[in-house]
């Protein structure tokens, strides 16, 4: 698999380190290696809350992203954190309810309705996993399988369920995504 | 299902704090006590988890300076502490870190830094307590300072702490920066090797001719363990071989050449650098933590376009590595320092480069880690300058 970067940005309590790290369990099982950074605000709700993966097939060398190749904006708080590190031909994939600007740079635009496609499961809070779903299903970085196996070791038991119904979905949105720009 | 980041599993995806927590228990720490503190706070958490499947002991103290003083009690009382801590709450440590010194206690301190000074930024880097973590508590002290750059690093050099500390009967501080202290890493457990396991010099012979202070050829006194009737007496004042308070002039100084001569004589077993194209470099970074990891990057990509940069990375931070650094400055034409702090490494670096090297600072405190393209191009700026 091909070494890249990806980071997951929203609001603070969006869930998006703990999906970032579910991404990373599933890259570490077919082979990967990774390294995962976090930046985010010390309130537990709200703020720029965000979670980088640097994945290889070797020891990652500089730990922190410096040229994305995918990202997911989850909220407008979150759009212009990344203006300096989207890589050229960056797939961005935003929420298409919440985010209404758009960053600077040269990249793939898709926006889904990830966070309401949550609130139709049932749960606003799984929407970090429509998230994951549908821009692994965009950009193929990751088979569903594997995600699934991953989301099963970190997801709380009695929402096991729940989080892979959210992830399918969110696959599912991504087979016919509309290209923005 | 095996997966990666379940805890049998060899290969894990751990996050620097926790594998503190793992390189500690490995070590044979077996008491920590500590007040949370972002971002250090997974240490004391998994602590918590650990320490009692092997029958060790965590508690949370009321705050930070009856944490530190829990450690340095643990340790007389026989078992090798830690605690683990960030800026203010290394400050509130410095007074027992010094009585810990002075007592010639071993005992770990881990400090994860975020911005300051006072709360700073909680939740952001910063490589600021430079110069605390040397001169932080009053007084001259010896004190070991390691500072890890990755989370295999982490683990590995928590453990060295441990072995550092009891076998010279020295604190010894690991100095981690938030990134590296958050960061999450795919490691290979089984391939962190086994390092040896240093124990304390205990005392023996007969109880009635031991003095808990003795000058010793090697500058270590052993130690009284609890129960087997050696009298002892530990204060922070200075003290004669009996342990007992003095103010003779001789005695005291004796007393502060032998505590601070023990790190002199033993410098070779502490001294710990990387280096990195140092051989011939015109520019030489030097750089630790995470902005280490961003300098090996910017020394390999100015190679990769026939620049002559090299990367000295200092593991000991204190004692510095000065012969060593002073070999590979003196053929640099500029050394080059970029630190997540005003300038603090670079007047140590200052001090050991001869007057033709340029020193040249790469200074960042907004919270934000210094990226590698920044250092490529101060590194291009000074081979353009010469």
């Amino acid at each position: 698999m091909k070494e890249f970067e990806i980071r997951f940005s929203g609001s603070g309590g969006q869930g998006l380190i703990l999906v970032t790290r579910i991404l990373a369990t599933a890259l570490v099982e077919k082979g990967m290696k990774i390294a995962q950074s976090q930046s985010y605000e010390p309130t537990s709700r709200g703020g720029l809350s965000r979670s980088d993966l640097v994945a290889s097939m070797e020891t990652v060398d500089y730990p922190l992203a410096s040229s994305l190749d995918y990202l997911l904006i989850l909220d407008e708080v979150a759009v212009e954190v990344s203006g300096e590190v989207i890589g050229e031909g960056c797939l961005v994939l935003a929420d298409s309810d919440r985010v209404s600007s758009k960053p600077e740079g040269k990249y793939s635009l898709y926006t889904l309705p990830l966070v309401s496609t949550a609130d139709k499961l049932g749960s606003r809070r799984v929407a970090n996993l429509v998230a994951l779903g549908a821009l692994a299903g965009l950009g193929s970085f990751c088979d569903q399988d594997a995600l699934e196996m991953a989301t099963r070791f970190h997801a709380p038991k009695g929402f096991l369920d729940l989080n892979l119904d959210a992830l399918r979905a969110g696959y599912e949105l991504s087979i016919e995504a509309p290209r923005i720009a | 299902m095996n997966m990666a980041n379940s805890h049998e599993n060899k290969i894990q995806n751990l996050q620097g704090n926790h594998a503190c927590a793992l390189g500690a228990i490995a070590a044979g720490c077996r008491f920590f006590a500590g007040y949370p503190i972002t971002p250090s706070s997974e240490i004391a958490e998994r602590m918590a988890l650990e320490l009692p499947k092997v029958e060790g002991t965590f508690i949370q103290m009321e705050d930070e300076i009856a944490s530190m003083g829990a450690v340095v009690g643990a340790s007389i009382g026989g078992v090798k502490a830690m605690t683990a801590t960030s800026g203010p709450g290394f400050s509130l440590k410095q007074e027992n870190l010094g009585y810990a010194a002075a007592t010639e206690v071993p005992c770990v301190i881990i400090n994860v830094m975020r911005g300051g000074p006072s709360t700073g930024m909680p939740t952001r880097p910063a490589q600021g307590d430079i110069m605390q973590a040397r001169w932080g508590t009053h007084g001259d002290h010896p004190i070991i300072v390691l500072t890890p750059c990755s989370v295999r690093e982490i683990y590995e050099l928590t453990i060295h702490a441990f072995n550092l500390s009891e076998s010279l009967r020295v604190p010894v501080l690991v100095l981690i920066d938030e990134v590296i202290g958050h960061l999450i890493e795919t490691i290979d457990l089984s391939l962190t090797g086994t390092q040896a396991l240093a124990e304390r010099r205990w005392a023996s012979g007969p109880p009635k001719d031991f003095k808990p202070y003795a000058m010793t050829e090697d500058g270590i006194p052993p130690m009284p363990r609890p129960g087997d009737g050696y009298r002892t007496h530990t204060t922070g004042l200075h003290h004669s071989e009996s342990g007992f308070p003095t103010q003779n002039p001789a005695e005291v100084e004796r007393f502060i050449k032998r505590i601070l001569g023990k790190l002199e004589l033993h410098r070779e077993r502490i001294e710990n650098f990387e280096t990195l194209e140092c051989e011939d470099a015109e520019c030489l970074v030097v750089a630790y933590g995470i902005t280490a990891r961003a300098a090996k990057r910017a020394v390999k990509q100015a190679r990769a376009e026939g620049i002559k940069a090299g990367l000295f990375r200092p593991v000991t931070l204190w004692p510095f590595p000065e012969e060593a650094f002073r070999a590979l400055a003196a053929g640099a034409a500029s050394v080059l320092v970029p630190e997540m702090n005003t300038g603090q490494l670079i007047l140590e670096i200052e001090r050991h480069c001869p007057d033709a090297t340029r020193v040249v600072p790469l200074n960042r405190f907004d919270g934000e880690p210094i990226a590698p393209v920044q250092i490529l191009k101060k590194i291009k700026e000074q081979v353009s300058h010469d």
